[in-house]
């Protein structure tokens, strides 16, 4: 529609932005010069690392930046005024009006104390000069389009009476109330499940169609870039150093950094694994001054040039642009380096290939104590009946939605909660790597002491032998022993999420159980890790149990996948043939959900996201348990039980009509 | 709801019987008893032990506090050593002046120290820590000085000085202008204490709260700073506001006793330091089973209060 309608000047135009971090340290740069267009209509999406400053120019438009932050100069023409220049007061007429704003976090974006109401609807009145009665039916018709159900009594609830998902779509709603012409949306699905993260984008992609509001996406994340955008936007060190149709830039992406980027994300066919590429390094200090190109020192390709002159955002035809002095990148150096991953080589004898874990119909209730001495207190069922077996040097993925009960079973399986029922046996000991790596050591102790903890705890050797061990386990990560005396605040998170697999290889156990390892990690420091847990398992020979939400990561690193959906397992079989081939509605609607960085796939997958959210654990379905949720669900599996069965020789599911 | 004030109650029960337990044996610890203390060097001990017989102190301490128990139970609070009236009628009719000056204290102090923490905030968020830095100052050197040495300052400058309020006089609620000359000096001397302190959790909460996401879509809604500050951030930030506000209740119960003594004002403070004086045992227990649950009755109000600001408070 608004390709046929002849645009003459942009709706945005951003010019040369700066904008600076005052700190008692000194200037931070985070945004360093970033100029582009978007036309109506249009969906840009601006990726980076964090600290690359996709989020303080986003905010800056608005300046919505809080102190320290200033938009130091620049042109921010929107509808060829410039925002800039705007006094506050004349920007209230602005914000809200013409430009709607959606944040990361659901959770805190809405005000905890006010109803929705109240919140929703003098915003309306003000920039559309409406009774509080017309403002009131604006907003909840906008409720209602959002997908909230029964839109004229939630507008009285409070946010905590939500979820987070309901919440963001209050949020959307609000962003979108006063018929914005552009809307800038900051990592709006960030927070939340793979299936709801589905549900908003869609929403995302229909309401700006249909009221013609241009957007501006910022996130980490490529898949979603793939299946929303128009145009993208690569930042890096406060530059953008890449900026394109999505097409052209998947397809033929000319910056080594975009280049490197794509190449770290595990690829969707793995019918033979490659490493995933590697960014060495960290990005510079945004405090100093940088000559020549902010990524020299973490490309390949970078020669005498680009230590001296930093390369311009030039036009590389399509409306594509690249900072770069090389017209392709990397080029044809890019898929060198990757190494095919070797198959694991078969066991020497019988005795190498035997079960470590098996776990047996696990059941962990939580009762809560009820206030009231007669009332039955309620129950929350987290894990409810599941067995699973890992055989040695296998890494089992456990996916599933937030609160289907994968790390109750990591624990269980650590024994840091007693099972309510049910057996665990373990072969040998069981270890664990924590999802966020800077809060899981004590800050005060030096990283010897960190690693060796387990050691001395269980009396393992003499001191010198401890050394030894400790030396040892640096290398097997891949760091540096001179590390050995350093303390946690002096590694990045990458190195610290190594440290922590380091502790927990100490005492050789038989398992290692990483719940969300990766999840707080950059994209090219998770690609880091992941290609560590792979050479870990080849080389030691340890199982894994891999936790995740992200799938693509999982199916990866996983020889076998188990999804679990409100504290049971419904699908269990070989990792690339549940990912290729799901059995199960729910495996199957997970994986849709997942978004393929690949315009050209994303574009030819069917999008029809799961609907609803997950039930309360306190009061289970009689039947199947994802039959409310199910498009095939019938009266008898509302009504019977389902058990995991064999599905094929290697898979099992539960499902009546999977087979 | 209910249950919670099931709860309540039980815990005031329970927190009067702690109190009167504890204020009975170390009334008992105190050297010398009602007879003694009236008689002074009057009277010959036989005379003074047939007093003692006649009010039950010469049964053993158990008995003694069995039978007081007894009556407590019947709500007979008994009457004062020396002038036999009945000290619930002696309590209600010192009451007004005390509540004047908490309830008078608490307004000045809510008055002045919450505009100031909030705008301290404000400007501490945009960097500018000036106003910051001043109310801690202030606050420190506030909080060095006890009562009852800035009483005796105030009294000093204020009254015999500059003569703008009268030192002495008799005080009702009959004469309303009379009450507020004699009771502004207390309560200016309790404000002292309370505003800087005041301020400063206001001032923290804020500034907490000013950084939240909310905050930032309420001004991305194109709300002016004004608004964003009192109608989100304020209400926000008013939980720990309202705890110290409510805490500070408690030490104002403890200041009245200072300042009515030193301003010699005839109210509950009054009684209980004339109480501990003439080892009036009768009257110092009623009046700290008083005390003990106007506290409870405190704590109470602060948790309804909670609901009204915060509703994802649950009781």
């Amino acid at each position: 529609m608004n390709e046929l309608r002849p645009i003459r000047s942009a709706l945005l135009d951003v010019r040369n932005l700066h904008t600076h971090f005052l700190t008692d340290k000194g200037t931070v740069k985070a945004v360093n010069g970033v100029s582009f267009q978007i036309n109506q209509g249009e969906r840009v999406a601006i990726v980076g690392e964090s600290g690359s400053g996709k989020s303080a120019m986003a905010m800056s438009l608005l300046r919505l930046l809080a102190y320290p932050g200033k938009v130091v100069s620049g042109e921010i023409n929107l509808e060829g005024r410039d925002l800039n220049r705007l006094s506050e007061r004349q920007l209230n007429e602005v914000r809200g009006r013409l430009v709607g704003t959606i944040f990361q976090d659901p959770m805190s974006s809405l005000d905890p104390v006010m109803r929705i109401s109240n919140q929703m609807i003098p915003p309306i009145m003000r920039h559309l000069g409406l009774s509080r009665e017309k403002a009131r039916a604006e907003a909840i018709s906008w409720l209602d389009r959002v997908g909230i159900p029964d839109a004229a009594r939630r507008i009285e609830s409070y946010p905590f009476e939500m979820s987070g998902g309901m919440r963001q779509r209050v949020m959307i709603a609000m962003a979108l109330s006063c018929r914005p012409r552009l809307v800038i949306a900051d990592e709006p699905t960030t927070a939340l499940d793979v299936t709801i993260q589905a549900q908003i984008v869609e929403l995302l992609k229909e309401l700006t169609a249909e009221t013609g509001a241009a957007m501006i996406f910022i996130t980490h994340d490529l898949g979603l870039v793939a299946r929303f955008a128009h145009k993208v936007g690569v930042m890096y060190a406060g530059k953008l150093v890449e900026f394109g149709p999505v097409k052209d830039i998947f397809a033929r992406p000319r910056h080594p950094y975009t280049q490197s980027l794509l190449d770290t994300i595990p690829p969707v066919d793995q019918l033979e694994r490659r490493r995933l590429a590697q960014i060495p390094g960290f990005p510079p200090d945004m405090k100093l001054p940088v000559t020549g190109c902010a990524f020299k020192d973490r490309c390949a390709g970078a020669h005498r040039r680009c230590f001296e002159v930093a390369p311009e955002l030039e036009p590389r035809g399509h409306g594509h642009a690249a900072a770069c002095w090389l017209p392709e990148g990397l080029g044809a150096g890019r898929q060198m380096e990757r190494a095919l991953i070797p198959p694991m080589e078969p066991a020497a004898d019988a005795g190498e290939d035997r079960v470590v874990v098996e776990i047996n119909n696990l059941h962990k209730h939580f009762t809560t104590r009820s206030s009231l001495p007669w009332r039955k207190p309620p129950t929350v069922r987290a894990v409810n009946g599941i067995s699973l077996r890992i055989r040695k040097g296998e890494t089992l993925g456990i996916v599933g939605e937030s609160g289907c009960g994968k790390s109750t079973v990591a624990r269980l399986l650590l024994g840091l909660d007693p099972a309510t029922s049910g057996d665990i046996f373990i072969d040998g000991m069981a270890q664990m790597v924590f999802q966020d790596p800077s809060s899981s050591f004590n800050p005060k102790m030096t990283l010897f002491n960190i690693i060796q903890e387990p050691l001395v705890v269980t009396g393992w050797g003499t001191k010198a032998e401890r050394e030894t061990r400790v030396r040892e386990l640096l290398g097997q990560v891949g760091l540096d022993e001179s590390y050995m005396h350093r303390y946690p605040s002096q590694l990045s998170g990458g190195q610290r999420q190594r440290i922590a697999i380091a502790r927990a290889l100490a005492l050789k156990p038989s398992v290692v159980v990483a719940d969300e390892p990766t999840s707080a990690l950059d994209v090219s420091v998770r690609a880091q890790i992941i290609n560590l847990l792979v050479d870990l398992k080849q080389k030691l020979r340890v199982s894994f149990v891999f936790i995740s939400h992200d799938l693509l990561t999982v199916s990866y690193i996983s020889d076998k996948i188990a999804v679990m959906y409100l504290g049971e397992v419904v699908e269990y079989g070989p990792a690339d043939e549940v990912f290729n081939n799901p059995a199960h509605p729910y495996t199957q609607a997970l994986i849709s959900a997942v978004p393929i960085p690949d315009p050209e796939a994303e574009e030819a997958r069917i999008q029809k996201p799961l609907s609803g959210e997950l039930p309360s654990p306190l009061n289970l379905p009689v039947g199947c348990s994802f039959a409310s949720r199910c498009p095939k669900a019938t009266d008898y599996c509302r009504t019977h039980k389902m058990v995991l069965k064999p599905y094929s020789k290697t898979r099992e599911t539960a499902c009546h009509y999977a087979s | 709801m209910l249950t919670y004030s099931f709860k309540r109650l039980v815990q005031l029960f329970v927190t009067v019987l702690g109190v009167v337990t504890l204020v009975f044996f170390t009334m008992r610890l105190i050297p010398g008893d009602p007879i003694s203390a009236m008689a002074g060097d009057n009277l010959s001990g036989a005379a003074l032990d047939q007093m003692r017989g006649q009010m039950g102190l010469n049964d053993p301490l158990p008995v003694q506090y069995l039978t007081y128990l007894g009556r407590l139970a019947v709500l007979d609070f008994g009457t004062t050593v020396t002038t036999k009236l009945p000290i619930v009628g002696l309590i209600l009719g010192a009451l007004p002046v005390t509540v004047s000056i908490a309830l008078g204290t608490i307004f000045l102090t809510v008055l002045i120290s919450i505009p100031l923490g909030t705008l301290a905030a404000y400007m501490a968020h945009k960097g500018n820590r000036m106003l910051d830095n001043i109310i801690t100052g202030v606050a420190m050197v506030l909080d060095l000085m006890p009562p009852f040495w800035t009483s005796l300052v105030c009294l000093l400058i204020f009254s015999l000085t500059l003569g703008w309020f009268p030192a002495s006089g008799t005080v009702s609620l009959d004469d309303p202008a009379m009450l507020l000359r004699r009771i502004a000096l207390p309560v200016l001397v309790l404000s002292m204490a309370q505003i800087a302190t005041l301020a400063r959790i206001t001032r923290t909460s804020v500034l907490e709260v000013l950084n939240e996401d909310y905050v930032r879509t309420a001004r991305s809604m194109g709300w002016s700073e004004l608004h964003v500050l009192f109608r989100h951030a304020l209400k926000n930030a008013a939980l720990p506001i309202v705890t110290v506000i409510g805490l500070s209740f408690g030490n104002l119960l403890n200041g009245t006793v200072i300042v009515e003594f030193i301003f010699t004002l005839p109210g509950i403070g009054n009684l209980l330091v004339g109480g501990m004086n003439s080892r009036d045992y009768q009257m110092v227990q009623t009046l700290i089973v008083f005390y003990a649950m106007i506290f409870v009755a405190i704590n109470f109000t602060t948790d309804l209060i909670y609901r009204v600001f915060d509703p994802r408070v649950q009781f």
